[in-house]
């Protein structure tokens, strides 16, 4: 009960910080909406053209890159403000922290898959029908619990290798590709294949596109989800070895409240 | 039992050097340091800066794994037990960052009160009490971008205590602060002395270590050369007078001139605004002050004010480091 007091309260009080942060805006909302209308205007003639695929996998390269940016700086910024020591000397374990932290930056990234819907339907006038919106529901469910179990995997591994960050920018628009967001990874060389099947983003992206355009077997919808649900389980497993390692670590050398 | 017992504390810090970060260098921050603190004392450590204050409290405080030697905070032991002292103790550290500065005030306090887990019923009393203690009741609301560094720092005092801790850390709590912030805040720190709470506070202002510790250990090159009250301190000097003479510009070549007249024991200088003070300890100070006259003037120097003084806490401490303050 205390804990989940606790990521109630980061959550919280993060998003009203990040609501009002240009940047974090422009690259959960704005960002994805710019993909959702040019896919929308280039995908729009061509046959068996879904507006729906488009706004849930631009929605997703909005969940895709939150997790993957605000992740490699979650601990970042609390080291860089001064706050690391504050929240390490705490009783809360940090993990805690940087869980409350990840649910805000999905939220904010949810919230472009809300804004690109409503323009879709709103101001371009497309049908916009969920196929089978229960079981979209637990595919959003669990996806959010993948991402956020990867954002968990992200955050120590990026603070104890600070020269990892240049990754973050050089995976965002590949992940693109291979999970599938915006065309079937079936398009895509063979080769590719294997790639796609080792990330949780693309999983999601199953998920939500069966569960939203339809026309899948539910047995591939509960692949999509027994994956998820793996997947977030071993992330969960690696992310409390990796923030133990951290731990240990900045005590050892002095890295807590360095600028 | 002591509030905290230190025994042979010790820290190396390795930095990493060259291209490939293949040669290490080791700095030796604090060297196998031993005292304690009594429940319910002010204790201060006092020392220049990159003596080891910093260090030894961020060890106590469970963030920093010590090299060698051993400590108990509260009665757990530092590296073995670091979950149930950080639920008894509170810390600041000097400076502006540590603080959420696009949330209130009242928020911040909100946000660790739960890491700390303070019940909700309790923070709608606490955060309003400790606004009020550190002087921030009707700014609480205001967003910390806009606070003074002051204010800042009060806040910190307020964070620190919102889970009542037995044991409280200020690391330089006045450091940068203007005057009427730093007297402000040596009140609320007083005030938390008569609530009976055990503080260890790092300074390196010696009035400041004065006017509020009970027992101060001075610490140089990580290592304590005196331990006692300030009192105690002082008499280590008592043998010693100080002549303090005005000059108008004194090149180093002057000062080690006085520095080698007989009778002189230490000299320091000490910037005084458009003047410098050069502070001159000495067994007799009376005899010392016409050899050190005309030297000066010897030297085409202006010379304005000569006093001689009883030694104080500052020069009690100039002697145990041997240097300037």
């Amino acid at each position: 009960m205390r804990r989940l007091r606790v990521v109630w309260t980061v959550f919280y009080l993060y998003l009203k910080q990040i609501s009002v942060d240009w940047f974090v805006i422009f690259t959960v909302i704005v960002q994805p909406l710019i993909v959702a209308l040019l896919a929308l205007y280039m995908l729009r003639d061509t046959e068996g053209f879904q507006a729906i695929f488009v706004i849930v996998g631009s929605a997703m390269t909005g969940l895709w890159s939150g997790t993957l940016f605000f992740s490699s700086f979650n601990i970042e910024f609390e080291r860089w403000t001064g706050n690391l020591e504050n929240i390490v000397g705490s009783p809360t374990h940090l993990a805690t922290v940087i869980v409350g932290k990840t649910l805000a930056n999905t939220t904010m990234s949810l919230s472009s898959m809300v804004l690109g819907y409503s323009l879709a339907a709103l101001l371009f006038n497309f049908q916009l029908t969920i196929a089978y919106p229960f079981l979209f529901f637990i595919s959003l469910l669990l996806t959010v619990l993948a991402l956020i179990s990867l954002g968990l995997v992200i955050a120590p591994l990026m603070a104890t290798n600070p020269g990892a960050t240049v990754w973050a920018n050089a995976l965002e628009f590949p992940v693109y590709i291979v999970g599938g967001f915006l065309f079937p990874v079936l398009l895509l060389p063979i080769w590719t294949t294997p790639i796609s099947y080792a990330l949780s983003p693309y999983w999601a992206a199953r998920a939500l596109h069966a569960t939203s355009s339809g026309g899948v077997p539910l047995s591939d919808v509960l692949l999509s989800w027994v994956m998820l649900i793996v997947f977030s389980v071993a992330y969960w497993f690696i992310s409390a070895w990796l923030f133990s390692v951290l731990l240990r670590r900045a005590r050892e050398e002095a890295t807590l409240g360095m600028q | 039992m002591d509030a905290i017992e230190v025994f042979g504390l010790k820290r190396i810090y390795r930095a990493r050097m060259g291209v490939f970060g293949r040669k290490v260098k080791e700095v030796l921050a604090v060297d196998g340091i031993d005292f304690d603190v009594a429940q319910g004392e002010l204790f201060g450590l006092l020392g220049p800066n990159g003596a080891g204050k910093t260090t030894t409290v961020k060890m106590l405080a469970t963030l920093l794994t010590p090299t060698a030697g051993e400590a108990c905070v509260l009665g757990h032991d530092l590296v073995g037990e670091p979950g149930q002292i950080r639920q008894r103790i509170g810390f600041v550290f000097g400076g502006e960052r540590g603080l959420y500065w696009r949330l209130s005030g009242h928020d911040n306090l909100v946000y660790f009160a739960n890491l700390y887990h303070v019940p909700p019923e309790v923070q709608k009393r606490r955060i309003p009490y400790l606004l009020d203690l550190v002087g921030l009741s009707g700014r609480g609301d205001e967003k910390i971008e806009g606070y003074s560094r002051g204010m800042k720092q009060r806040l910190h005092i307020a964070r620190a205590l919102l889970h009542e801790p037995d044991l409280l850390f200020l690391d330089e709590p006045t450091m940068g602060l203007d005057p009427i912030g730093a007297r402000e805040l040596r009140h609320t720190i007083r005030n938390l002395q008569a609530e009976k709470k055990t503080i260890l506070l790092t300074t390196h202002y010696m009035f400041e270590a004065d006017a509020l510790c009970q027992r101060i250990a001075v610490i140089n090159q990580g290592k304590i050369v005196a331990l006692d009250t300030p009192t105690e301190l002082k008499h280590h000097v008592r043998d010693l007078s100080v002549v303090e003479v005005q000059v108008f510009g004194i090149p180093a070549e002057a000062v080690e001139r006085v520095r080698a007249l007989d009778g002189v024991d230490m000299v320091s200088v000490e910037n005084r605004d458009q003047k410098q003070a050069l502070l001159i300890q000495s067994g007799d100070g009376a005899a010392v002050v016409a050899p050190v006259v005309n030297t000066l003037e010897g030297l085409g120097l202006r010379v304005g004010n000569v006093v001689v003084r009883e030694p104080t806490l500052e020069d009690a401490y100039v002697r145990l480091v041997g240097g300037e303050p």
